[in-house]
């Protein structure tokens, strides 16, 4: 006899995604499934359209991340179309996509990830959100939020030519160039936005760090998967998340691959499961040994954490401070000059997300003060003879790397459309850090909401995207907990918004 | 302070029916905004999102594809009050329009006095297209004309 646990959404208003997770006699966990529908058509909706509008297209696919889209599509058209961005374009496109991280990665913490943490996994869901977070740390938090999305909204709105969906891409370069005004106005934000992530970075010492009860969370067995890590890192080996080469390490922290991103088709290959529409991308030269992790299994990750796992340091200095404290406060040892073991406590993706913000900051700071950062030279006009029709776009999305690989016609008809998001690199690592925490905190077939809120913390710290993975639109994923018995009987039912 | 009044339709307008709340603030926009202090904005993501696109506006319609097991083509009227999710307004990766609401005033960010939400039961809401269903394209007409006498009647009570 066997009871079923479903985490399902609320099929009436969304429809999409579900967690079942199976009980034996004895109230433990049997086995746990992770699903998700996927929307239709989207490469026959892209086939036949001209390969420049895919930028425009593309952040629509998703209403969180649309900046992310833009700027993998319009890499993906710069090898379309065989057109090297000037340097200019390049940093103007980094600078957007900073200004876009800092309001992602605050977001995150202050709404999903740090109300577990801050008003604890035991409260109840109606205070466990960011007006728990605000009362608890102080009702000015409120207002710090707003302002920090607003002004980065603002950047993000006059760097890319259009609120919300950026429209500045184009093959080779960067349509708008800003004035010596807007580049004031960009780095008074990138100083507030380098004064807000330590303010957070802070919140998150005196609360989760300072506190044994979640530091013993954060580093039990409950949330650990020793899993490879994937990142884009520079030329030095340090994470950047606009450009550079994928660099993979295994779980002991040796580099594994290092390869350009154009190349992603020798390194992932995808697996194709028959209970689920999404695919299982993994590392084709270790090979698929199923949901386990470890050295010989081709499980990846990719998130903040990871990306720091394959970073010698960071770039910036206070982010690179706060990097060291993270792995030192782990107890792990440095494997390189400046590179340490690999975090594999899944929990410790928030703290990783908050550097990645800090870090953010601090680069957006650099690239305000680059002095070639106004040069109206943002384009490469693209030249006919130098048309390739094939081209990969690789960022690092805020929930991972995040790649669009376009094939056209002789004409830049689109023939081909291949995306890999970044949810989708982390469907694996999902799946299993919901069974591993079900497993663990489940000994009843009559879970508690805390008990169920502590399996829902294993994937809230990946901040999930599935609308996005199956190239849907996102922000709609209330999920509906139902706890089933052997036949089917509901035992009980809740729901909330994850 | 607040001022005027806008118009924001929700959805994906490359997902079939989603992009019915788009179509329609769009059409509403022409018929009111050479008369009135009307904006019209096209907002794909609830949450937050929602709440900061409404600050400083007096008066504020969400129009908005929904899911509500009724007939496709179904035009539903909701009071924030007795607001339930729409397709759009609630954004899994921050919160929903509600708890967005609280924290814009706990920030002090200057909300509208009337808000309205306007649903419109969709069909297909998975399928990349850029067209709607019959019922859906059927339901626009109607649509407009309630949200353009809403707003008409709140220029004219104002």
């Amino acid at each position: 006899m066997t009871t079923r646990i479903t985490i399902d959404p609320i099929t009436r208003l969304e429809g999409h995604g579900r967690i079942d997770i199976i009980l034996d006699d004895q109230g433990s966990v049997e086995n746990a499934f992770f699903q998700i529908p996927e929307l239709r058509g989207f490469e026959q909706f892209c086939v036949g359209r001209m390969a420049e509008e895919m930028p425009v297209i593309t952040n629509r696919i998703c209403g969180v991340c649309p900046e992310a889209h833009h700027l993998a599509a319009t890499k993906a058209l710069d090898g379309v179309f065989g057109a090297e961005p000037t340097p200019v374009a390049k940093k103007l496109r980094e600078l957007l996509y900073m200004a876009f991280f800092v309001t992602d990665h605050t977001t995150h913490f202050y709404a999903l990830g740090g109300p577990d943490f801050i008003v604890g996994p035991d409260a109840p869901p109606s205070e466990r959100n960011i007006l728990g977070v605000a009362r608890k740390v102080g009702l000015e938090v409120a207002s710090e939020v707003i302002d920090c999305r607003k002004r980065n909204h603002e950047i993000i709105t006059f760097l890319g030519g259009r609120s919300i969906h950026p429209v500045a891409g184009i093959p080779g370069g960067w349509s708008r160039p800003i004035t010596a005004d807007e580049r004031i106005r960009i780095e008074e934000t990138a100083r507030k936005n380098i004064a807000f992530a330590t303010f957070s970075l802070g919140i998150f010492d005196k609360i989760v760090l300072q506190n044994p009860i979640f530091m013993n969370m954060v580093t039990s067995d409950i949330y650990l998967h020793r899993t490879y890590s994937m990142g884009t890192v520079d030329s030095n080996n340090q994470s950047n998340f606009y450009d550079g080469m994928i660099r993979v390490v295994d779980p002991e922290g040796n580099e594994f691959a290092r390869y350009h991103p154009a190349d992603y088709r020798e390194h992932i290959a995808e697996r194709v499961e028959s209970w689920t529409y999404l695919k299982y991308p993994y590392l084709k030269k270790v090979g698929w040994q199923g949901l386990t992790d470890g050295r010989e299994s081709g499980i990846y990750t990719a998130t903040p954490l990871s990306r720091l796992n394959v970073s010698e340091g960071l770039a910036t200095p206070l982010a690179n401070a706060e990097y060291q404290r993270m792995y030192e406060a782990f107890g792990c040892s440095k494997i390189t000059a400046a590179r340490y073991q690999p975090i594999h406590h899944r929990l410790a993706t928030h703290w990783a997300r908050l550097i990645e913000l800090l870090y953010a900051a601090e680069r957006m700071l650099e690239l305000a003060l680059d002095p070639d950062i106004t040069s109206p030279d943002t384009r490469t006009i693209p030249d006919p003879s130098r048309f390739v029709g094939e081209g990969v776009g690789c960022v690092e999305a805020p929930r991972g790397t995040l790649t669009h690989h376009y094939v056209t016609d002789e004409r830049g008809i689109l023939t081909r459309v291949n995306m890999i998001v970044g949810t989708t690199n982390n469907y694996a690592p999902i799946s299993m850090s919901i069974k591993r925490a079900a497993e663990r905190l489940i000994t009843s077939n009559a879970p508690e909401e805390a008990i169920l809120n502590k399996i829902e913390m294993a994937f809230r710290l990946y901040d999930p995207c599935f609308s996005c993975a199956t190239h849907f639109l996102p922000g709609r994923m209330p999920l509906c907990v139902s706890v089933h018995d052997s036949r089917g009987g509901l035992l009980r039912e809740m729901r909330r918004y994850v | 302070m607040t001022t005027g009044t806008v118009i924001i339709g929700m959805g994906n307008p490359l997902l079939s029916d989603d992009g019915v709340g788009i179509a329609v603030a769009r059409a509403v926009g022409e018929r009111l905004c050479h008369r009135m202090d009307l904006s019209v904005i096209e907002l794909h993501t609830g949450g937050i999102r929602l709440m900061e696109a409404m600050a400083g506006f007096k008066r504020a319609v969400v129009v908005d594809a929904m899911l509500n097991g009724a007939a496709p083509g179904t035009l539903q009227r909701f009071d924030p009050a007795a607001f339930i999710t729409t397709k759009n307004t609630f954004s899994s990766h921050d919160t929903d329009f509600a708890t967005a609401c609280d924290l814009g005033r706990m920030a002090g960010v200057p909300l509208p006095e009337l808000v309205a939400f306007w649903g419109i039961e969709a069909r297909e809401f998975d399928l990349f297209g850029e067209r709607f269903t019959d019922e859906v394209s059927a339901a626009v007409p109607l649509a407009v004309e309630r949200i353009v006498a809403e707003i008409s009647a709140w220029e004219a009570a104002a």
